[in-house]
Protein backbone atom coordinates (compact mmCIF):
# COMPACT_ATOMS: atom_id res chain seq x y z
CA UNK A 1 0.00 0.00 0.00
CA UNK A 2 2.57 2.32 1.12
CA UNK A 3 4.63 1.43 -2.06
CA UNK A 4 1.99 2.22 -4.54
CA UNK A 5 1.40 5.46 -3.04
CA UNK A 6 5.23 6.37 -2.85
CA UNK A 7 5.31 5.13 -6.60
CA UNK A 8 2.34 7.65 -7.56
CA UNK A 9 4.18 10.29 -6.10
CA UNK A 10 7.81 9.47 -8.04
CA UNK A 11 5.44 8.98 -11.23
CA UNK A 12 4.11 12.68 -10.92
CA UNK A 13 7.42 14.52 -9.81
CA UNK A 14 8.98 12.42 -12.75
CA UNK A 15 6.62 13.92 -15.26
CA UNK A 16 6.86 17.07 -13.59
CA UNK A 17 10.35 16.97 -14.07
CA UNK A 18 10.84 17.73 -18.09
CA UNK A 19 15.10 17.83 -17.34
CA UNK A 20 14.80 14.75 -15.47
CA UNK A 21 12.52 13.04 -18.38
CA UNK A 22 14.66 14.52 -21.56
CA UNK A 23 17.62 13.05 -19.60
CA UNK A 24 16.39 9.73 -19.30
CA UNK A 25 14.42 9.50 -22.97
CA UNK A 26 16.23 11.67 -25.00
CA UNK A 27 19.49 11.19 -23.79
CA UNK A 28 20.10 8.03 -24.72
CA UNK A 29 18.49 8.20 -27.81
CA UNK A 30 20.87 10.63 -29.05
CA UNK A 31 23.80 8.79 -27.74
CA UNK A 32 22.53 6.04 -29.45
CA UNK A 33 22.56 7.84 -32.30
CA UNK A 34 26.38 8.81 -31.69
CA UNK A 35 26.72 5.20 -31.90
CA UNK A 36 25.95 4.66 -34.88
CA UNK A 37 28.25 7.54 -35.99
CA UNK A 38 31.21 6.11 -34.55
CA UNK A 39 30.51 2.79 -36.67
CA UNK A 40 29.64 4.32 -39.73
CA UNK A 41 33.23 5.65 -39.07
CA UNK A 42 34.94 2.57 -37.91
CA UNK A 43 33.31 0.28 -40.78
CA UNK A 44 35.22 2.94 -43.34
CA UNK A 45 38.32 2.58 -41.50
CA UNK A 46 38.27 -1.38 -41.37
CA UNK A 47 37.14 -2.20 -45.39
CA UNK A 48 39.87 0.41 -46.15
CA UNK A 49 42.97 -1.36 -45.28
CA UNK A 50 44.50 -3.99 -47.11
CA UNK A 51 43.26 -7.62 -46.60
CA UNK A 52 46.81 -9.43 -45.71
CA UNK A 53 47.37 -6.77 -43.12
CA UNK A 54 44.15 -7.19 -41.79
CA UNK A 55 42.59 -10.74 -42.45
CA UNK A 56 39.85 -10.04 -40.23
CA UNK A 57 38.33 -6.85 -38.71
CA UNK A 58 38.74 -6.79 -34.94
CA UNK A 59 35.63 -9.54 -34.58
CA UNK A 60 34.35 -7.49 -31.23
CA UNK A 61 33.71 -4.80 -33.54
CA UNK A 62 30.60 -6.63 -35.41
CA UNK A 63 27.48 -4.88 -35.18
CA UNK A 64 25.66 -7.84 -33.96
CA UNK A 65 28.38 -8.29 -30.99
CA UNK A 66 28.26 -4.24 -30.19
CA UNK A 67 25.23 -2.23 -30.36
CA UNK A 68 23.20 -4.38 -27.61
CA UNK A 69 25.41 -5.06 -24.89
CA UNK A 70 25.98 -0.74 -25.57
CA UNK A 71 22.78 0.11 -25.44
CA UNK A 72 22.40 -2.15 -22.43
CA UNK A 73 25.33 -0.55 -20.89
CA UNK A 74 23.64 3.21 -21.52
CA UNK A 75 20.26 2.22 -20.37
CA UNK A 76 22.20 0.74 -16.63
CA UNK A 77 24.41 4.31 -16.78
CA UNK A 78 21.86 6.33 -16.73
CA UNK A 79 19.03 4.66 -14.69
CA UNK A 80 22.03 4.68 -12.51
CA UNK A 81 22.71 8.46 -11.84
CA UNK A 82 18.95 9.45 -11.95
CA UNK A 83 17.51 7.55 -9.67
CA UNK A 84 20.86 7.59 -7.24
CA UNK A 85 20.72 11.58 -7.50
CA UNK A 86 16.70 11.41 -7.15
CA UNK A 87 16.96 9.77 -3.80
CA UNK A 88 20.03 11.92 -2.32
CA UNK A 89 18.10 14.85 -3.13
CA UNK A 90 15.20 13.62 -1.60
CA UNK A 91 17.94 12.94 1.63
CA UNK A 92 19.59 16.47 1.18
CA UNK A 93 16.01 18.39 1.05
CA UNK A 94 14.94 16.61 3.88
CA UNK A 95 11.86 14.88 2.22
CA UNK A 96 13.24 11.51 3.42
CA UNK A 97 13.73 12.22 6.78
CA UNK A 98 10.07 13.49 6.58
CA UNK A 99 9.14 10.21 5.24
CA UNK A 100 10.43 7.81 7.73
CA UNK A 101 9.27 10.08 10.77
CA UNK A 102 5.18 10.22 8.53
CA UNK A 103 4.76 6.83 9.10
CA UNK A 104 6.89 5.10 5.69
CA UNK A 105 8.93 2.28 5.86
CA UNK A 106 12.63 1.90 4.46
CA UNK A 107 11.97 -0.83 2.05
CA UNK A 108 8.26 0.32 1.18
CA UNK A 109 10.28 3.36 -0.05
CA UNK A 110 12.68 1.85 -1.68
CA UNK A 111 10.32 -0.35 -3.72
CA UNK A 112 7.45 2.32 -4.41
CA UNK A 113 11.22 3.73 -6.27
CA UNK A 114 11.26 1.02 -8.24
CA UNK A 115 7.95 0.48 -9.02
CA UNK A 116 7.49 4.16 -9.83
CA UNK A 117 10.35 3.47 -12.32
CA UNK A 118 9.00 0.85 -13.83
CA UNK A 119 7.02 2.91 -16.61
CA UNK A 120 9.81 5.15 -17.73
CA UNK A 121 12.21 2.18 -17.80
CA UNK A 122 9.77 0.32 -19.97
CA UNK A 123 9.23 3.78 -22.35
CA UNK A 124 13.00 4.02 -22.31
CA UNK A 125 13.89 0.07 -23.36
CA UNK A 126 10.91 0.12 -26.26
CA UNK A 127 12.01 3.69 -27.40
CA UNK A 128 16.32 2.92 -27.36
CA UNK A 129 15.63 -0.72 -28.92
CA UNK A 130 13.57 0.22 -31.63
CA UNK A 131 16.13 2.81 -32.51
CA UNK A 132 19.06 0.72 -32.26
CA UNK A 133 17.32 -1.83 -34.72
CA UNK A 134 16.27 1.21 -36.74
CA UNK A 135 19.71 2.79 -37.11
CA UNK A 136 21.74 -0.90 -37.17
CA UNK A 137 18.90 -2.73 -39.51
CA UNK A 138 19.15 -5.48 -37.41
CA UNK A 139 17.39 -8.68 -37.73
CA UNK A 140 15.57 -10.26 -35.21
CA UNK A 141 12.92 -12.77 -34.60
CA UNK A 142 9.93 -12.13 -32.59
CA UNK A 143 10.86 -14.70 -29.16
CA UNK A 144 14.46 -12.70 -29.03
CA UNK A 145 12.64 -9.41 -29.73
CA UNK A 146 10.89 -9.98 -26.50
CA UNK A 147 13.84 -11.16 -24.49
CA UNK A 148 15.78 -8.39 -25.58
CA UNK A 149 13.36 -5.77 -24.48
CA UNK A 150 13.01 -7.52 -21.19
CA UNK A 151 16.92 -7.70 -20.33
CA UNK A 152 16.98 -3.89 -21.45
CA UNK A 153 14.08 -3.42 -18.85
CA UNK A 154 15.45 -5.62 -16.11
CA UNK A 155 18.52 -3.94 -16.25
CA UNK A 156 17.25 -0.63 -15.83
CA UNK A 157 15.24 -2.34 -12.75
CA UNK A 158 18.48 -3.40 -11.01
CA UNK A 159 20.57 -0.49 -12.12
CA UNK A 160 17.49 1.59 -10.37
CA UNK A 161 18.11 -0.71 -7.06
CA UNK A 162 21.67 -0.17 -7.65
CA UNK A 163 21.26 3.45 -7.27
CA UNK A 164 19.22 3.56 -4.65
CA UNK A 165 21.69 1.54 -2.56
CA UNK A 166 24.67 3.34 -3.70
CA UNK A 167 22.44 6.51 -2.57
CA UNK A 168 22.75 5.39 1.13
CA UNK A 169 26.28 5.94 1.17
CA UNK A 170 26.31 9.50 -0.06
CA UNK A 171 25.05 12.84 1.87
CA UNK A 172 24.72 14.77 -0.82
CA UNK A 173 24.76 14.29 -4.85
CA UNK A 174 28.53 15.40 -4.89
CA UNK A 175 29.03 12.13 -2.81
CA UNK A 176 27.63 10.15 -5.67
CA UNK A 177 30.59 10.98 -8.28
CA UNK A 178 32.67 8.71 -7.06
CA UNK A 179 30.84 5.74 -7.59
CA UNK A 180 30.69 6.55 -11.28
CA UNK A 181 34.50 5.21 -12.06
CA UNK A 182 34.20 2.59 -9.64
CA UNK A 183 31.13 0.79 -10.90
CA UNK A 184 30.13 2.12 -13.92
CA UNK A 185 33.44 1.80 -16.09
CA UNK A 186 34.26 -1.35 -14.54
CA UNK A 187 31.00 -2.46 -15.94
CA UNK A 188 31.89 -0.81 -19.32
CA UNK A 189 35.28 -2.81 -19.52
CA UNK A 190 34.87 -5.79 -17.57
CA UNK A 191 31.16 -7.40 -18.57
CA UNK A 192 31.71 -7.85 -22.58
CA UNK A 193 30.33 -4.57 -23.58
CA UNK A 194 33.75 -4.06 -25.65
CA UNK A 195 35.44 -6.78 -25.03
CA UNK A 196 34.58 -10.67 -24.94
CA UNK A 197 34.17 -11.13 -20.82
CA UNK A 198 35.58 -14.67 -20.83
CA UNK A 199 38.87 -13.95 -22.41
CA UNK A 200 39.79 -11.23 -19.35
CA UNK A 201 42.54 -12.61 -16.97
CA UNK A 202 40.65 -14.34 -14.11
CA UNK A 203 40.73 -11.90 -11.56
CA UNK A 204 38.91 -9.51 -13.90
CA UNK A 205 36.42 -11.79 -14.69
CA UNK A 206 35.14 -12.64 -11.08
CA UNK A 207 34.92 -8.54 -10.98
CA UNK A 208 32.94 -8.69 -14.07
CA UNK A 209 30.39 -11.63 -12.42
CA UNK A 210 30.03 -8.86 -9.52
CA UNK A 211 28.51 -6.89 -11.65
CA UNK A 212 25.02 -6.78 -13.39
CA UNK A 213 25.69 -5.96 -16.41
CA UNK A 214 27.63 -8.88 -16.97
CA UNK A 215 24.00 -11.20 -16.49
CA UNK A 216 22.56 -8.50 -19.66
CA UNK A 217 25.23 -8.90 -21.57
CA UNK A 218 25.07 -13.13 -20.51
CA UNK A 219 21.63 -13.31 -22.34
CA UNK A 220 22.34 -10.84 -24.92
CA UNK A 221 25.51 -13.36 -26.05
CA UNK A 222 23.77 -15.60 -25.85
CA UNK A 223 20.27 -14.71 -27.67
CA UNK A 224 22.83 -14.30 -30.48
CA UNK A 225 23.46 -17.60 -31.08
CA UNK A 226 21.35 -19.60 -33.77
CA UNK A 227 19.91 -22.27 -31.82
CA UNK A 228 20.13 -21.02 -28.20
CA UNK A 229 18.77 -22.64 -24.88
CA UNK A 230 15.94 -21.22 -23.53
CA UNK A 231 17.09 -22.40 -19.90
CA UNK A 232 20.65 -20.68 -19.80
CA UNK A 233 18.52 -16.89 -20.66
CA UNK A 234 16.13 -17.92 -17.83
CA UNK A 235 19.28 -18.74 -15.81
CA UNK A 236 21.17 -15.28 -16.23
CA UNK A 237 17.40 -13.38 -15.46
CA UNK A 238 17.05 -15.22 -12.66
CA UNK A 239 20.63 -14.01 -11.03
CA UNK A 240 19.43 -10.28 -12.53
CA UNK A 241 16.45 -10.65 -10.46
CA UNK A 242 18.43 -12.14 -7.24
CA UNK A 243 20.87 -9.27 -7.73
CA UNK A 244 17.91 -6.76 -7.69
CA UNK A 245 16.08 -8.30 -4.43
CA UNK A 246 19.64 -9.17 -2.93
CA UNK A 247 19.89 -4.90 -3.28
CA UNK A 248 16.43 -3.98 -2.06
CA UNK A 249 17.12 -6.01 1.14
CA UNK A 250 21.16 -4.61 1.40
CA UNK A 251 19.85 -0.81 0.65
CA UNK A 252 16.95 -1.29 3.42
CA UNK A 253 19.62 -2.25 5.60
CA UNK A 254 21.98 0.07 4.80
CA UNK A 255 19.66 3.52 4.28
CA UNK A 256 20.48 5.59 7.74
CA UNK A 257 16.76 6.69 10.13
CA UNK A 258 18.54 8.53 12.26
CA UNK A 259 21.59 10.23 12.66
CA UNK B 1 1.63 12.21 32.26
CA UNK B 2 4.05 14.41 30.35
CA UNK B 3 4.37 14.65 27.33
CA UNK B 4 7.98 14.99 26.86
CA UNK B 5 10.63 13.15 29.91
CA UNK B 6 14.26 14.38 28.41
CA UNK B 7 16.62 13.00 31.06
CA UNK B 8 20.65 13.27 31.06
CA UNK B 9 20.66 13.83 27.23
CA UNK B 10 23.81 14.01 25.59
CA UNK B 11 24.94 14.68 22.04
CA UNK B 12 28.37 14.50 20.52
CA UNK B 13 29.25 14.87 16.87
CA UNK B 14 32.38 13.72 17.07
CA UNK B 15 34.65 15.64 19.93
CA UNK B 16 31.82 18.17 19.71
CA UNK B 17 29.14 18.39 22.38
CA UNK B 18 25.98 20.21 20.96
CA UNK B 19 23.57 18.94 23.64
CA UNK B 20 25.01 18.52 27.56
CA UNK B 21 23.07 16.47 29.95
CA UNK B 22 19.79 18.23 28.80
CA UNK B 23 17.35 17.35 31.76
CA UNK B 24 13.17 18.93 30.41
CA UNK B 25 10.11 17.76 30.74
CA UNK B 26 6.94 19.06 28.65
CA UNK B 27 3.26 18.95 30.14
CA UNK B 28 0.46 17.80 27.85
CA UNK B 29 -1.35 20.73 26.35
CA UNK B 30 1.12 23.63 26.35
CA UNK B 31 3.33 25.53 23.74
CA UNK B 32 6.85 25.25 24.97
CA UNK B 33 9.02 27.66 23.56
CA UNK B 34 12.83 26.52 23.31
CA UNK B 35 14.78 29.49 22.97
CA UNK B 36 18.04 29.74 21.39
CA UNK B 37 21.00 31.33 19.06
CA UNK B 38 22.09 30.03 15.83
CA UNK B 39 24.10 26.50 16.91
CA UNK B 40 22.65 26.44 20.16
CA UNK B 41 21.42 22.33 19.67
CA UNK B 42 17.77 23.49 18.93
CA UNK B 43 17.09 20.96 15.41
CA UNK B 44 19.76 18.76 17.31
CA UNK B 45 16.99 18.26 20.44
CA UNK B 46 14.00 18.20 18.57
CA UNK B 47 15.55 15.74 15.98
CA UNK B 48 16.27 13.42 19.22
CA UNK B 49 12.81 13.69 20.21
CA UNK B 50 11.04 12.93 16.72
CA UNK B 51 13.81 9.91 16.35
CA UNK B 52 15.71 11.14 13.60
CA UNK B 53 18.60 11.33 16.08
CA UNK B 54 20.59 8.97 18.24
CA UNK B 55 21.47 9.93 21.90
CA UNK B 56 24.70 9.53 22.79
CA UNK B 57 23.77 9.31 26.66
CA UNK B 58 20.78 9.73 28.38
CA UNK B 59 16.67 9.11 28.06
CA UNK B 60 14.48 10.62 25.92
CA UNK B 61 10.40 9.82 26.31
CA UNK B 62 7.65 11.08 24.63
CA UNK B 63 4.29 10.18 25.70
CA UNK B 64 6.37 7.41 27.93
CA UNK B 65 7.23 6.10 24.57
CA UNK B 66 11.01 5.82 23.28
CA UNK B 67 11.08 7.84 19.89
CA UNK B 68 13.86 5.13 18.36
CA UNK B 69 12.09 2.31 19.91
CA UNK B 70 8.85 2.93 20.03
CA UNK B 71 9.02 4.50 16.71
CA UNK B 72 5.78 2.71 15.07
CA UNK B 73 3.87 3.56 17.34
CA UNK B 74 4.99 7.02 18.02
CA UNK B 75 4.29 8.35 14.57
CA UNK B 76 0.97 8.56 14.67
CA UNK B 77 0.94 10.54 17.58
CA UNK B 78 3.85 13.35 16.67
CA UNK B 79 3.69 15.91 14.06
CA UNK B 80 7.02 17.22 12.85
CA UNK B 81 8.17 20.67 11.05
CA UNK B 82 11.56 20.58 10.06
CA UNK B 83 13.38 23.87 9.84
CA UNK B 84 13.47 23.70 6.09
CA UNK B 85 10.62 23.55 3.91
CA UNK B 86 11.72 19.38 3.31
CA UNK B 87 8.65 19.65 0.59
CA UNK B 88 8.32 17.95 -3.19
CA UNK B 89 8.09 21.62 -4.80
CA UNK B 90 7.31 20.23 -8.15
CA UNK B 91 3.81 18.68 -6.83
CA UNK B 92 0.94 21.04 -5.87
CA UNK B 93 0.69 21.59 -1.83
CA UNK B 94 -2.81 19.49 -1.76
CA UNK B 95 -0.38 16.72 -3.13
CA UNK B 96 2.27 17.21 -0.67
CA UNK B 97 -0.06 17.03 2.37
CA UNK B 98 -1.73 14.00 1.01
CA UNK B 99 1.57 12.36 0.15
CA UNK B 100 2.54 12.67 3.72
CA UNK B 101 -0.93 12.18 5.19
CA UNK B 102 -1.04 8.28 3.32
CA UNK B 103 1.91 7.15 5.49
CA UNK B 104 -0.54 6.07 7.88
CA UNK B 105 -4.51 4.91 7.75
CA UNK B 106 -6.58 8.02 7.23
CA UNK B 107 -10.29 7.82 7.18
CA UNK B 108 -11.40 10.32 5.43
CA UNK B 109 -8.10 12.26 4.22
CA UNK B 110 -9.36 13.89 1.34
CA UNK B 111 -11.86 15.38 3.24
CA UNK B 112 -9.38 16.14 6.18
CA UNK B 113 -6.45 17.49 3.38
CA UNK B 114 -8.99 20.39 2.46
CA UNK B 115 -9.81 21.18 6.47
CA UNK B 116 -6.57 21.61 6.73
CA UNK B 117 -5.96 23.44 3.85
CA UNK B 118 -8.29 25.93 4.56
CA UNK B 119 -7.24 26.28 8.37
CA UNK B 120 -3.85 27.57 7.09
CA UNK B 121 -5.61 29.31 4.79
CA UNK B 122 -3.77 27.56 1.38
CA UNK B 123 -6.75 26.77 -0.18
CA UNK B 124 -6.96 29.42 -3.14
CA UNK B 125 -3.39 27.81 -4.01
CA UNK B 126 -4.11 24.45 -2.89
CA UNK B 127 -3.59 22.85 -6.51
CA UNK B 128 -0.44 25.12 -7.28
CA UNK B 129 3.25 23.21 -7.73
CA UNK B 130 4.86 24.27 -4.29
CA UNK B 131 7.22 25.95 -6.13
CA UNK B 132 5.83 28.82 -7.27
CA UNK B 133 5.39 29.89 -3.27
CA UNK B 134 6.82 32.29 -1.47
CA UNK B 135 8.56 31.23 1.60
CA UNK B 136 6.54 31.75 4.32
CA UNK B 137 3.91 30.45 2.31
CA UNK B 138 6.19 26.74 1.72
CA UNK B 139 6.53 27.18 5.92
CA UNK B 140 2.56 26.59 5.99
CA UNK B 141 2.78 24.02 3.56
CA UNK B 142 5.05 22.11 5.94
CA UNK B 143 3.28 22.83 8.82
CA UNK B 144 -0.28 21.69 7.12
CA UNK B 145 1.88 18.27 6.35
CA UNK B 146 2.98 18.05 10.14
CA UNK B 147 -0.69 18.58 10.83
CA UNK B 148 -2.52 16.18 8.48
CA UNK B 149 -2.52 13.09 11.01
CA UNK B 150 -3.81 14.98 14.01
CA UNK B 151 -0.83 14.51 15.86
CA UNK B 152 -0.89 14.93 19.92
CA UNK B 153 2.27 16.85 19.72
CA UNK B 154 3.59 19.17 17.16
CA UNK B 155 7.54 19.59 16.73
CA UNK B 156 7.91 22.64 15.17
CA UNK B 157 11.47 24.11 14.25
CA UNK B 158 11.74 27.09 13.71
CA UNK B 159 8.18 27.73 12.10
CA UNK B 160 8.50 31.69 12.08
CA UNK B 161 11.61 32.50 10.80
CA UNK B 162 11.74 34.43 7.70
CA UNK B 163 7.78 34.82 8.05
CA UNK B 164 6.30 38.48 8.28
CA UNK B 165 4.93 40.29 11.50
CA UNK B 166 1.55 39.69 10.51
CA UNK B 167 1.68 36.08 9.16
CA UNK B 168 3.61 35.08 12.15
CA UNK B 169 0.86 36.93 14.15
CA UNK B 170 -1.67 34.63 12.03
CA UNK B 171 0.72 31.45 12.70
CA UNK B 172 0.73 32.12 16.87
CA UNK B 173 -3.13 32.46 16.94
CA UNK B 174 -3.02 28.74 14.58
CA UNK B 175 -0.64 27.49 17.63
CA UNK B 176 -3.13 28.81 20.34
CA UNK B 177 -5.71 27.33 18.51
CA UNK B 178 -3.97 23.83 18.47
CA UNK B 179 -3.12 24.06 22.14
CA UNK B 180 -6.96 24.97 23.02
CA UNK B 181 -7.68 21.24 21.68
CA UNK B 182 -5.18 19.84 23.87
CA UNK B 183 -2.36 19.36 21.53
CA UNK B 184 1.24 19.83 22.91
CA UNK B 185 3.29 21.81 20.77
CA UNK B 186 6.86 22.43 21.13
CA UNK B 187 8.37 25.23 19.35
CA UNK B 188 11.85 26.08 18.66
CA UNK B 189 12.94 29.87 17.64
CA UNK B 190 15.80 32.31 17.80
CA UNK B 191 13.28 35.18 18.38
CA UNK B 192 12.84 36.35 21.59
CA UNK B 193 9.82 38.08 21.09
CA UNK B 194 8.02 35.03 20.82
CA UNK B 195 9.05 33.74 23.68
CA UNK B 196 6.37 35.59 25.54
CA UNK B 197 3.64 33.78 23.56
CA UNK B 198 4.49 30.49 25.38
CA UNK B 199 3.45 28.73 28.25
CA UNK B 200 6.55 28.22 29.35
CA UNK B 201 10.07 28.43 27.93
CA UNK B 202 13.66 27.01 27.98
CA UNK B 203 16.59 29.13 26.84
CA UNK B 204 19.35 27.17 25.15
CA UNK B 205 23.14 27.88 24.45
CA UNK B 206 25.66 25.87 23.25
CA UNK B 207 24.25 23.28 24.24
CA UNK B 208 23.33 23.99 27.84
CA UNK B 209 20.32 24.97 29.72
CA UNK B 210 20.46 28.27 30.73
CA UNK B 211 17.10 28.79 32.48
CA UNK B 212 13.48 26.95 32.14
CA UNK B 213 10.37 29.29 33.27
CA UNK B 214 7.58 30.49 32.29
CA UNK B 215 8.19 33.66 30.20
CA UNK B 216 6.59 36.21 32.78
CA UNK B 217 8.63 34.65 35.10
CA UNK B 218 11.42 35.27 32.89
CA UNK B 219 10.18 38.59 32.04
CA UNK B 220 10.54 39.48 36.27
CA UNK B 221 13.55 38.46 36.39
CA UNK B 222 15.07 41.74 34.39
CA UNK B 223 15.77 44.81 35.39
CA UNK B 224 13.90 48.36 35.39
CA UNK B 225 15.89 51.95 34.80
CA UNK B 226 14.26 55.01 36.50
CA UNK B 227 15.48 58.71 35.63
CA UNK B 228 14.34 60.70 37.73
CA UNK B 229 14.96 64.89 37.77
CA UNK B 230 14.70 66.89 40.55
CA UNK B 231 15.51 70.59 40.96
CA UNK B 232 17.39 70.35 37.64
CA UNK B 233 19.22 67.17 39.22
CA UNK B 234 19.98 63.51 37.64
CA UNK B 235 18.79 60.88 40.09
CA UNK B 236 19.33 57.32 38.24
CA UNK B 237 18.20 53.98 40.22
CA UNK B 238 17.95 50.84 39.17
CA UNK B 239 15.72 48.36 40.43
CA UNK B 240 13.49 44.80 39.44
CA UNK B 241 10.75 44.65 36.87
CA UNK B 242 7.89 43.95 39.58
CA UNK B 243 5.32 46.30 39.77
CA UNK B 244 5.35 46.90 43.18
CA UNK B 245 9.23 47.48 43.64
CA UNK B 246 8.22 50.30 40.73
CA UNK B 247 5.82 51.98 43.90
CA UNK B 248 8.01 52.03 46.26
CA UNK B 249 10.76 53.09 44.46
CA UNK B 250 8.37 56.27 43.31
CA UNK B 251 7.05 56.58 46.81
CA UNK B 252 10.87 57.71 48.19
CA UNK B 253 9.72 60.45 46.28
CA UNK B 254 6.52 60.90 47.03
CA UNK B 255 6.01 62.49 43.53
CA UNK B 256 6.42 65.90 44.99
CA UNK B 257 6.13 69.23 42.83
CA UNK B 258 9.73 69.92 42.01
CA UNK B 259 9.94 66.25 39.73
CA UNK B 260 10.15 67.81 36.26
CA UNK B 261 10.58 64.18 34.71
CA UNK B 262 10.42 60.60 35.22
CA UNK B 263 11.63 58.17 32.51
CA UNK B 264 11.14 54.61 33.16
CA UNK B 265 13.23 52.10 31.08
CA UNK B 266 11.77 47.97 31.80
CA UNK B 267 13.89 45.44 29.93
CA UNK B 268 11.60 43.69 27.21
CA UNK B 269 12.13 39.54 27.15
CA UNK B 270 14.41 39.79 24.57
CA UNK B 271 16.92 42.18 26.87
CA UNK B 272 16.41 39.55 29.78
CA UNK B 273 16.94 36.10 27.51
CA UNK B 274 20.18 37.96 26.00
CA UNK B 275 21.22 38.69 29.39
CA UNK B 276 21.45 35.21 30.59
CA UNK B 277 22.40 34.06 26.97
CA UNK B 278 25.59 36.60 28.05
CA UNK B 279 25.94 36.41 31.41
CA UNK B 280 27.07 32.69 30.68
CA UNK B 281 29.74 33.69 28.44
N1 LIG C 1 25.47 16.32 11.45
C1 LIG C 1 26.25 17.12 12.20
N2 LIG C 1 27.57 16.88 12.29
C2 LIG C 1 28.37 17.66 13.07
N3 LIG C 1 27.94 18.72 13.75
C3 LIG C 1 26.64 19.02 13.70
C4 LIG C 1 25.73 18.24 12.92
N4 LIG C 1 24.49 18.78 13.05
C5 LIG C 1 24.64 19.84 13.86
N5 LIG C 1 25.93 19.99 14.25
C6 LIG C 1 26.44 21.03 15.16
O1 LIG C 1 25.64 21.05 16.31
C7 LIG C 1 25.45 22.36 16.78
C8 LIG C 1 23.98 22.63 17.00
O2 LIG C 1 23.31 22.58 15.75
P1 LIG C 1 21.76 22.76 15.61
O3 LIG C 1 21.43 22.63 14.18
O4 LIG C 1 21.07 21.86 16.55
O5 LIG C 1 21.58 24.27 16.08
P2 LIG C 1 20.26 25.16 16.03
O6 LIG C 1 20.06 25.66 17.42
O7 LIG C 1 19.16 24.42 15.42
O8 LIG C 1 20.73 26.36 15.13
P3 LIG C 1 19.89 27.24 14.04
O9 LIG C 1 19.18 28.30 14.80
O10 LIG C 1 20.95 27.81 13.18
O11 LIG C 1 18.98 26.31 13.33
C9 LIG C 1 26.11 23.29 15.78
O12 LIG C 1 27.34 23.72 16.30
C10 LIG C 1 26.31 22.42 14.57
O13 LIG C 1 27.48 22.80 13.90
MG1 LIG D 1 18.07 24.66 13.77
Amino acid sequence: MQTIVIAKRVITQLKGDKRFLILSIVAPVIIVYFLKLMFNALTKLTVVPMPEMFPMPLPQLSTEKFVMPVTAFIVHFLSFILCSILLVQERTRGTLERMLISGYKKSSIILGYVVGYFGLATIQSVVILTEAIYLFDLNFDGKTLVILFMVIWMLAIVSVMLGIFISTFARNEGHIFPFIPLIILPSLFLTGVIVDANELPKVAEIIGYLLPLRYANNIIQIIGKPDYVLSEVILNFGILLGYATALWFLASKTMKETE
Amino acid sequence: MNAVNIKGLTKNYGKNEVLKHIDLEVPEGVIYGLIGPNGAGKTTLIKALVGALKPTQGSVEVFGLEPIKNRWELRKKIGYMPQSPALYTDISARRNITFFGRAQKIINLEEKVQKILEFTELENRADEPVRTFSGGMQKRVSLACALIHEPKILFLDEPTAAVDPHLKQRSWQLFRSLAKTGVTLFISTHLMDEAMLCDKITILKDGEMLAVNTPENILSMGKTRIELIRNGERLKTEISSKPADLLSELKKFGLDRSIENIKINSDNIEDVVLSIINNKK
